[in-house]
């Protein structure tokens, strides 16, 4: 059969299979049995066990339960609350300095625990209440932090890179720079929508300054200190080539539990267990999914697949920006109802090789491909972050929290199209920092 | 992914094979969290070795990444029993009770067939590394049914959790994908 109509029949069974309510993880393997036993012979199937193993059976993989240790172990913590009242206490000079702290927050705790929901619930919990009790509109107080909230995939270090360098057998030193300062524009647009916004929906007002003594300032240094000091110390870890991203990762999952025990108290055994729960429920959650997608990546390239894929799409004579944008909508659409790290482990494998093909840096349309992934987050039918939202604060709507959230969206676009346009947003940091890549 | 937020960790009702399936996976999750604490502290072990000390490691490597596979496989029921393992809950949402209903058995059905089939094959694959006695290919020289042996385990441990969830569901201990009602 003709390796196109196969792969045809591939994503068909795939989205039939998946919205059917099934473990994503567990779809990923029957799609991949049904074609194997169907195309290759039930012989196929002895293999499964064996490359499900192989997958898992790599160092870099430990990076992940260790970052989403660090993550979680902050999260249990008031450390988000401290880090968006230390930024605002030290603000106050600026206008809308709450919404800036809010959004400044997200990015700092973003580079400290890699997960969009965990950044939206640390900074929201205090956050938003804070936001309308000063008067800021319901969706700005909102929309603001679902947005800075996928900071957390994008912002180093980030579990959604080191799944798509797993994928693509790409640097996760050289991923982690490039989403730095597409992170920061994006905080910057997040910003400046929401002073607009706030300004022009005539609550001005709520902008206004609230002052803090040099006390009070001085007061809350000692609780977020430490936390930016393990983010300097694992970048420079990182980049100082003393250790890998998995050892770097290992000693920040411990020092990040020690700092929560010690400052934030956190030695009840029963909330210790809930922070190691979390994690490892995460952790496994996405080590399956990853398994599950090296089976399913095996199948598609045993029946040819991948490769007719990459090549058909290499003879059709099209504009590479005219496939870049036919890239994004399928991203998209496919961001919109599954989680950031299925998306990635299904498409990596096809998408890479015509990425390539077509001259584009694979270091740079990973950015682009996590901010579809972060837009799917707060967009409808599943947007995670929405819901984390709507769980934290119950009595604005979720109507409203969406709306609010659609003009962030709107910067995340833009944010996009500035990539497309000027590349070295993303290529050059990590080409400053580690080398023009060869 | 709003799997996760509308859906709540598995009910076992009176029945005692389900609290006794219920109790195994929590079980194993307890294991695999320490299989996880156990790779950090190895792996800070080795970094201290070898930063601190000047010295060289062995077997850390090779032991936190059987430890990882190990804890993926070993955590599987308990994160089906949380409900943890994501999907896309839009159809199984739009239906009514007994479409939902319906739906689920097969889904979980077919969960156990592929699973059963990973069990077989996994016990397979373990069972040649035993009986020819595999080593790893590194100084260390692991005996690889050892790390192996997650495959059957993980695997049984995680049909007889989906076997349990879909018992749950036949005699009405637990609501199709644990979606409540009305939703």
């Amino acid at each position: 059969m003709d390796p196109l109509l196969l792969g045809a029949m591939v994503a068909l069974a795939t989205i039939f299979v998946l919205f059917s309510g099934i473990s994503v993880a567990i779809g990923l393997l029957v799609v991949s049995a049904g074609f194997l036993i169907a195309f290759d012979g039930m012989r196929s199937l002895e293999l499964m066990p064996e490359i499900f193993f192989g997958k898992l059976d790599n160092f870099a993989l430990l990076s992940i339960p260790m970052f989403i240790i660090m993550g979680a172990s902050i999260a249990s913590t008031r450390a988000g609350a401290d880090l968006y009242e230390a930024l605002e206490r030290w603000l106050t000079r600026v206008p809308g300095g709450l919404v800036i702290s809010n959004l400044g927050a997200c990015a700092l705790f973003a580079a400290m625990s890699g997960s969009s929901p965990a950044t939206c619930a640390a900074i929201g919990k205090m956050g938003i209440p804070e936001m309308r009790k000063r008067g800021y509109p319901d969706g700005v107080a909102a929309g603001s932090i679902a947005a800075g909230g996928t900071l957390g995939i994008l912002i180093p270090p980030s579990v959604t890179m080191i799944v798509y360098g797993i994928a693509t057998e790409s640097s996760i030193g050289r991923l982690f720079l490039a989403g730095v300062i597409p992170g920061l524009l994006l905080m910057g647009l997040f910003m400046a929508w929401s002073l607009y916004s706030t300004w022009k929906s005539g609550h001005a007002a709520a902008m206004d300054k609230a002052s803090y003594s040099w006390a009070e300032k001085i007061e809350i240094l000692p609780r977020v200190i430490p936390f930016l000091l393990i983010i300097l110390g694992v970048l420079y870890a990182m980049y100082g080539g003393i250790a890998t991203p998995s050892e770097t990762a290992a000693v920040g999952a411990l020092l990040c539990l020690l700092i929560a025990m010690i400052i934030y108290k956190l030695w009840n055994p029963r909330d210790l267990w809930v922070v190691l729960r979390d994690s490892t429920r995460e952790s496994v959650m996405i080590l399956f999914i990853i398994a599950a997608a090296g089976v399913f990546s095996y199948m598609l390239s045993s029946l040819f697949i991948t490769q007719s894929i990459a090549e058909w799409i290499g003879t059709l004579d099209v504009n590479r920006w005219v496939l870049m944008g036919a890239i994004n909508v399928f991203l998209l659409i496919a961001g919109f109802f599954l989680p950031p790290v299925a998306v990635i482990l299904m498409a990596a494998p096809i998408l890479l090789p015509i990425i390539t093909t077509a001259g584009f840096d694979p270091i740079w349309f990973a950015v682009v491909l996590t901010i579809n992934m972060e837009i799917g987050l707060i967009s409808p039918p599943v947007g995670l972050n929405l819901y984390v939202i709507n769980g934290i604060a119950p009595d604005i709507s979720l109507r409203t929290i969406l709306v609010g959230s659609l003009p962030f969206v709107a910067c995340m676009v833009i944010a996009i199209l500035l990539l497309c346009l000027f590349p070295g947003l993303a290529t050059w940091l990590p080409d400053a920092v580690m080398g023009v890549a060869r | 992914m709003a799997g996760q937020s509308s859906a709540a960790v598995a009910q076992t009702g009176r029945n005692p094979f389900l609290r006794a399936v219920a109790a195994l996976s929590t079980l194993a999750g307890w294991c695999s969290a320490a299989m996880i604490v156990t790779a950090v502290a190895i792996t800070c072990q080795m970094i201290f070795i070898r930063f601190v000390l000047n010295g060289s490691t062995i077997w850390q490597t090779e032991a936190v990444i059987y430890l990882m596979v190990a804890a993926t496989l070993i955590g599987l029921p308990y994160v089906q029993r949380l409900r943890g393992h994501v999907n896309v809950d839009l159809i199984p949402l739009m239906l009514g009770q007994r479409a939902r209903r319906a739906l689920a058995i097969i889904t979980l059905s077919l969960s156990c067939v592929i699973v059963g089939v990973m069990l077989f094959y996994g016990y397979d694959y373990w069972h040649f590394a035993w009986k020819r006695g595999w080593t790893s290919d590194t100084v260390w020289a692991v005996r690889l049914w050892i790390p192996y042996l997650a495959l059957p385990v993980g695997f049984a441990l995680l049909l007889l959790q989906l076997i349990a969830d879909l018992v749950a569901v036949l005699i009405g201990a637990d609501k199709p994908f644990g979606l409540k009602e009305g939703m």
